[in-house]
């Protein structure tokens, strides 16, 4: 039978789906406990009893509340107390360990599992399956963020506030938040096309370390305030989403940046090299 | 048209050796062996006939194609079998090779699969983790088969597996040759080469020392001589300077077993000026032509 040289290999929606059903559950489960998460915020902060217990807790840890929002969590400021969910370190750490988790485990793993060298010798070429990782990544990330949205939204429904909830602000923090999350994602998809797994996750977790070290330097240390620009975590400025009309679109583009630059240099670098099979 | 091309390849990582300027192709049809030690170098070259691998030079054609290494073009027309077959230790037998065959031309597969679990006494409802070595190398040989390959690259298919199936590997082999299909066969075991295979390539250090048919090759191996001498007789000692090439095998108090290259000529008239009793010559097998290229290192002995 003749073949046409110049023929495009199909797509390989049934490893995307395969893929994606393998994550799901870990997804599903990030996803539940960042809504919940979003829930009990909203749940604390509608209570002003709560809120001044909460405040007096957060005012003995000036560095976390550097982090979840600084001078900005006062008595009143609902909005900003909102955003705690948004900003928590723990919702932080969910958002990272999808992002960390999921290309290392799609590409670095499946090559560490013996799998790959068995899809890649189907009709399936190297830049497809790293887009799929980078689809199952990027999706999976917007997904938890369009969750952790919405949990606010039920959680505005559900409780009744002093003042009214500016949804549309929050709502531009989420799209900005999942850009970082996505070139977080980028980040650890360009680690697994060049490492093992463990090198993978070691360097991702390393890169977000220091990113977020010298950011709690930076708010905490007026002087070394020069360093802002460093860490991807400045480019989700939330007081200024709250308190400015516009999108942050300067910070916005450099996320999406960095998301390009890191997964087009991965997809390079992954099908130009030979895998440790 | 060639099945399979293989035209001064070379593979270096890095400082290291892979295979070093191999050429050879392989005729539609043919069972072809390929033989050697470990690192020698077969599973790099057949990495690279498969794509996975980027060639520091030469170059590999499949079905009158360049391979270009990720691009996957003629995927659905090759059977594949790794040397270390592993698949999802948590999906069932026949989900992992439904998944593997989805991903190319896997229409008719399913009907395949039972056929050949069913010759090859494999349960495809298990989960791949709670089967046997041997039984997972049987999946690997669905995997490979189950499309009905125009070319099967099959890297020591009948490892971990017991004898009958053994056979049942080797029949699948020659019938997807009847049919049409041309088979790579790597292996380390030779019998099973000279069983199905016309031709052999042996590959040293990554370097090809021999591209031959079976029976030329078996020829190219040590003869051997095995001399009873008269009971009481003493069993003389071999003058290797009278004798080049002739090795002893083993020696008894009236027994000797000898091997010779070339003709025996020298080494009969040698043995003329004693008390022989009977002499037997033993059939020259694969596996000693085989062991005297490993033997042979640029024309000495290791």
């Amino acid at each position: 039978m003749a073949m046409n040289a110049n023929r495009r290999t199909p797509f390989p929606w049934p490893l995307l789906r395969f893929w994606a059903l393998r994550i799901l559950p870990a997804w599903f489960l990030i996803a539940l406990m960042i809504f919940l998460f979003q829930l009990a915020v909203c749940g604390i902060v509608h209570d002003n009893a709560r809120v001044k217990a909460l405040l007096q807790y957060i005012d003995m840890l000036p560095f976390i509340k550097a982090f979840i929002g600084g001078d900005a969590l006062q008595f009143g400021n609902i909005a900003g107390l909102i955003a705690i969910g948004y900003q928590e370190p723990f919702v932080l750490l969910l958002y990272m360990l999808f992002a960390v988790g999921v290309p290392t485990a799609l590409l670095a793993g499946e090559v560490q599992r013996g799998t790959m060298e068995l899809i890649l010798s189907r009709q399936t070429t190297k830049t497809h399956v790293y887009i799929c990782a980078g689809l199952i990544t990027v999706v999976g990330m917007y997904a938890l963020v369009v969750v952790m949205f919405l949990g606010t939204v039920v959680s505005t429904n559900l409780y009744e506030f002093d003042q009214e909830v500016p949804l549309y602000n929050f709502f531009k923090l989420a799209v900005n938040g999942g850009i970082l999350a996505s070139s977080v994602g980028g980040i650890a998809l360009l680690a697994a096309a060049c490492f093992r797994r463990s090198m993978a996750v070691s360097l991702t977790v390393a890169f977000l370390v220091v990113n977020y070290f010298i950011m709690i330097i930076t708010q905490g240390w007026p002087r070394m305030k020069w360093l802002d620009p460093v860490t991807i975590f400045n480019y989700v400025d939330w007081a200024k989403i709250f308190s400015e009309p516009k999108w942050p679109v300067s910070d916005m583009c450099v996320l999406i940046s960095i998301l390009f630059v890191s997964t087009i240099a991965g997809g390079v670098i992954w099908s130009r090299r030979d895998l440790p099979l | 048209m060639k099945a399979l091309e293989v035209k001064t390849l070379t593979k270096r990582y890095g400082s290291a050796r892979g295979v070093e300027d191999l050429s050879f192709d392989i005729e539609k049809g043919e069972i072809f062996g390929y033989l050697g030690p470990n690192g020698s170098g077969k599973t790099t070259t057949i990495r690279c006939l498969m794509g996975l691998l980027r060639p520091t030079s030469g170059q590999c054609r499949l079905l009158g194609e360049q391979v270009i290494p990720g691009r996957a073009t003629q995927h659905t027309r090759i059977g594949y079998l790794p040397g270390e077959f592993r698949t999802w230790p948590g999906l069932t037998a026949r989900k992992s090779l439904t998944l593997l065959a989805r991903l190319g031309n896997g229409d008719e597969a399913d009907k395949r699969q039972e056929e050949l679990a069913e010759r090859l006494d494999l349960n495809l409802d298990r989960r791949v983790r709670a089967l046997s070595k041997g039984n997972r190398q049987k999946v690997g040989v669905v995997f490979a088969f189950q499309h009905k390959p125009e070319v099967l690259i099959l890297d020591e298919p009948t490892i971990g597996l017991d004898p009958l199936v053994r056979q049942v590997v080797l029949d699948l082999i020659r019938e997807a040759a009847l049919a049409g299909a041309t088979v790579l066969l790597s292996s380390h075991d030779l019998s099973e080469v000279a069983a199905v295979c016309g031709r052999a390539a042996i590959l040293r250090e990554g370097r090809l020392v021999e591209l031959a048919p079976i029976s030329r090759i078996v020829q190219q191996g040590q003869r051997h001589i095995k001399v009873w001498f008269v009971e009481g007789s003493h069993v003389p000692t071999l003058p290797a300077d009278r004798l080049p090439g002739v090795r002893v095998i083993q020696q008894n108090s009236n027994t000797l077993h000898v091997a010779y290259q070339g003709t025996v000529d020298a080494l009969l008239k040698w043995l003329a000026q004693f008390p022989v009793d009977r002499i037997t010559t033993p059939e020259t097998s694969l596996e000693e032509a085989f062991i005297q290229y490993y033997r042979r290192e640029d024309g000495h002995e290791r």
